[in-house]
């Protein structure tokens, strides 16, 4: 009977409670110290890596000329869990002055906790590319370490067995097609390699074929957030997926081949004679150049798919360091992010984990035939089309492009359903 | 009784002071504060602060109270809804996550050759992480993996084990079972050492086939080590799949191998919507809460009937 009572109790006083305080901290107005703040704190999921430790000593090296007395500390958390781990560090209103974000709606759904960075970044603005992928609402939230994009990589040698010029690849979507059927039956490799287990295959696909479906106009509408589900050509990019999927153009199992890293092999590997991969980071021209040679890597414009698009280079700033609200000193976590996009720091980083980074002024020109074609690019190139939604949208396009392969729902109704989640935002 | 009525009364010959006998009245609050301190803050206060996040809202709502949103945005998403099906079927593979180590136990117990070497082989996934049993298996069920290949080689087609909506939350149970069953075998096993065997020996004795020694003699028997077994089998099926589905399977494909657990982390870690996770959290703990319920009543009345 007490039993009962003092649950009866707990419960009351739950429901008594319920609805007010917050899952998420509220800002608490962080109590100016008046001592000068001796050391900094970055998290990141890169620094912990033996291919960016140069990178990060130069950045530090630029900051200890300008700040000998400051200690930095870099702390590198599995990226599995990153978002994770800041989303707790962000709820408690503690943790590191300094953070790693991923451009897109991996900063934008959390710029609530972060400093605007414009007053201080403003020498940093036309040197660097990619600041459109960390702002929002007019504010940048983080400066960028690397461009992220989606070029379409060719396989050279399977173009060659197939008789077809590797210097002159297909510029429409016939031609293309037309291609693979050709590389099919001279050497057995499908056409794309397509990896769908994470839901991530989709995004590829969309940004990386969709200057080629989209009128400039289109495009630039759906950057800027007016995104016409209805529109017709918006539709044609689902129906692509879907009949790609349909004429056998991609390797079997996409569903249950996971994009990092397993379908990577299946291109290395002449499995597939094209992949919409990366730029940095991973699945990219550096990364392939460990199996394939690098002279045998081309990188191609998005196949012409309906008359009067204008193929772009699909790209974002990749990664940038924020700084975080409730740091002591937002101009000494400013400079940090300075350091670590300084030009040096940037060039180490390109040269060393493969990166196409953010500075426009580093020289790539000994860096292979894929970077040159792609580097030039970056002057004409647009934010890629996936980058401007929201991650719950992602989400639900994953699962939705997951169906679209297996046939358990149609376009219609997958546009309609992406069109309801992107309003809803 | 009688004995604590004649204690009681040299207690209160013996009694020295009102003092003293405050004390002994309050020592056992004392003595019991730690433990209910450890529960309350620790268990307790933490719940109702997540029930009470559960009601407000998340992003530029964060903080306000959006009373029953949560729960109808919850009640309206699909994944949620498949996330608690999948609980159910769950609940509806335990006969068969039961009865495969019950089977082998058996096989042990009666001394098919070899028996010795299976007691050691089948207990050995039980000491494997489920990320490395995930990683394992990732290779093996892979859509161009060695099990393909041998279905291909005997003309069966292929199976997208792990790409095939209807297929993979089979998938992963299954895989799951295999990694955990040798805990369950090792309790049956020590149920059999338990067990009458002169039983058994009558039942040879009068002719009895092995089927039905299994039906008539040994499940009878081990009524107690059954029930048991189902308890920690279910706990384990509903507790411990995340690692498994974060690598094997991230929810997928379609969103078709969603549990709670998994919900609630995509929702919190890679949505940023704590709010709603608390939802879904609050929803999962009155699951196992009916459930831990009608366990607990299941097992204190056939610990009756014994």
């Amino acid at each position: 009977m007490k039993q009962r009572a003092l649950w009866s109790a707990l419960v009351a006083a739950g429901l008594v409670l319920a609805g007010c305080g917050s899952a998420a901290r509220t800002e608490s107005p962080s109590g100016d110290s008046p001592q000068k703040q001796q050391k900094l704190v970055v998290w990141d999921w890169k620094s912990g890596e033996p291919a960016a430790a140069e990178y990060i000593e130069k950045a530090k090296a630029d900051f200890a000329k300008r700040h000998p007395d400051v200690t930095v500390e870099f702390v590198a958390q599995p990226f599995d869990q990153y978002y994770t781990l800041l989303g707790t560090a962000i709820q408690s209103s503690k943790g590191p002055d300094v953070m790693l974000f991923n451009g897109g709606g991996q900063i934008r759904d959390r710029v609530d906790a972060l400093l605007p960075l414009e007053e201080y970044v403003a020498e940093d603005r036309s040197r660097l590319a990619g600041w459109d992928a960390f702002t929002k609402d007019g504010k940048i939230y983080a400066a960028p370490v690397t461009l992220q994009g989606h070029p379409i990589y060719y396989n050279k040698t399977l173009y060659e067995k197939a008789g077809l010029d590797p210097a002159n690849p297909p510029k429409t979507w016939d031609e293309f097609v037309s291609g693979c059927a050709a590389i099919k039956k001279a050497t057995g490799a499908t056409c794309f390699a397509l990896g769908n287990k994470e839901g991530i295959g989709i995004q590829f696909f969309m940004s990386g074929l969709g200057s080629g479906i989209l009128t400039p106009q289109e495009y630039d509408d759906w950057i800027a957030g007016k995104r016409d589900w209805n529109s017709p050509h918006v539709r044609r990019i689902f129906e692509l997926w879907k009949d790609a999927n349909d004429k056998g153009l991609n390797n079997d199992g996409a569903n249950s081949t996971a994009m990092f890293t397993d379908i990577f092999a299946v291109f290395e590997t002449g499995k597939a004679a094209h992949i919409i991969g990366l730029m940095s980071d991973i699945g990219h021209w550096k990364d392939f150049g460990e199996f394939l040679p690098p002279d045998k890597i081309g990188v191609m414009p998005a196949p012409v798919v309906t008359e009067g698009a204008a193929p772009s280079l699909p790209y974002d700033g990749g990664i940038g360091y924020a700084v975080a609200k409730w740091t002591q000193d937002p101009k000494l976590a400013a400079d940090l992010v300075r350091s670590l996009t300084s030009t040096d720091a940037l060039t180490a980083f390109y040269a060393k984990a493969g990166a196409i980074a953010s500075d426009t002024t580093i020289d790539v020109s000994q860096a292979g035939p894929a970077v040159a074609a792609i580097v030039p690019e970056i002057k004409t190139g647009k934010p890629a089309l996936h980058v401007a939604l929201s991650s719950k949208t992602l989400d639900l396009m994953g699962r939705l492009s997951q169906q679209l392969l297996s046939g358990s729902t149609t376009v219609d109704k997958a546009v309609e359903q992406l069109a309801a989640a992107d309003r809803a935002r | 009784m009688k004995q604590r009525g004649r204690r009681r009364k040299a207690d209160t010959a013996t009694r020295p002071t009102s003092r003293g006998a405050r004390a002994e009245r309050l020592a056992p609050y004392v003595l019991v504060v730690p433990a209910v301190l450890i529960i309350v803050v620790l268990r307790l206060w933490p719940l109702v602060l997540g029930i009470n996040f559960s009601f407000t809202g998340d992003g530029e709502l964060n903080g306000t109270p959006v009373g029953l949103n949560n729960y109808l945005e919850l009640a309206d998403d699909p994944l949620f809804r498949t996330s608690l099906r999948n609980v159910g079927l769950l609940v509806l593979l335990l006969p068969v996550a039961v009865a495969i180590p019950g089977l082998l136990a058996t096989f042990i117990y009666l001394r098919v050759p070899g028996h010795r070497v299976y007691r050691s082989v089948y207990f050995f996934p039980a000491v494997l992480s489920p990320v490395i049993v995930g990683a394992i298996f990732n290779l093996m069920l892979g859509f161009d993996g060695p099990l393909n290949a041998l279905l291909r080689a005997i003309g069966a087609g292929p199976v997208d084990w792990l790409g095939d909506p209807g297929i993979a939350m089979f998938t992963v149970v299954g895989v799951h079972i295999w990694a955990t069953f040798g805990m369950a075998l090792v309790v049956f096993l020590a149920g059999f050492s338990t067990m009458d065997t002169s039983l058994l020996d009558a039942a040879r004795v009068d002719g009895a086939s092995l089927p039905q020694i299994i039906w008539h003699v040994i499940i009878p028997s081990l009524t107690r080590t059954i029930q048991f077994v189902f308890v920690t089998t279910m706990i384990g099926m509903l507790t411990s799949m995340f690692g498994l589905l974060f690598v094997m399977t991230g929810g997928g494909p379609e969103g078709s191998t969603y549990l709670p657990e998994y919900y609630i982390w995509h929702q919190q870690g890679q949505l940023n919507r704590p709010a709603l996770a608390s939802a879904a959290s609050t929803v999962l703990f009155v699951v196992m809460l009916v459930v831990g319920i009608l366990q607990i009543t299941l097992l204190r009345r056939a610990g009756r009937r014994d």
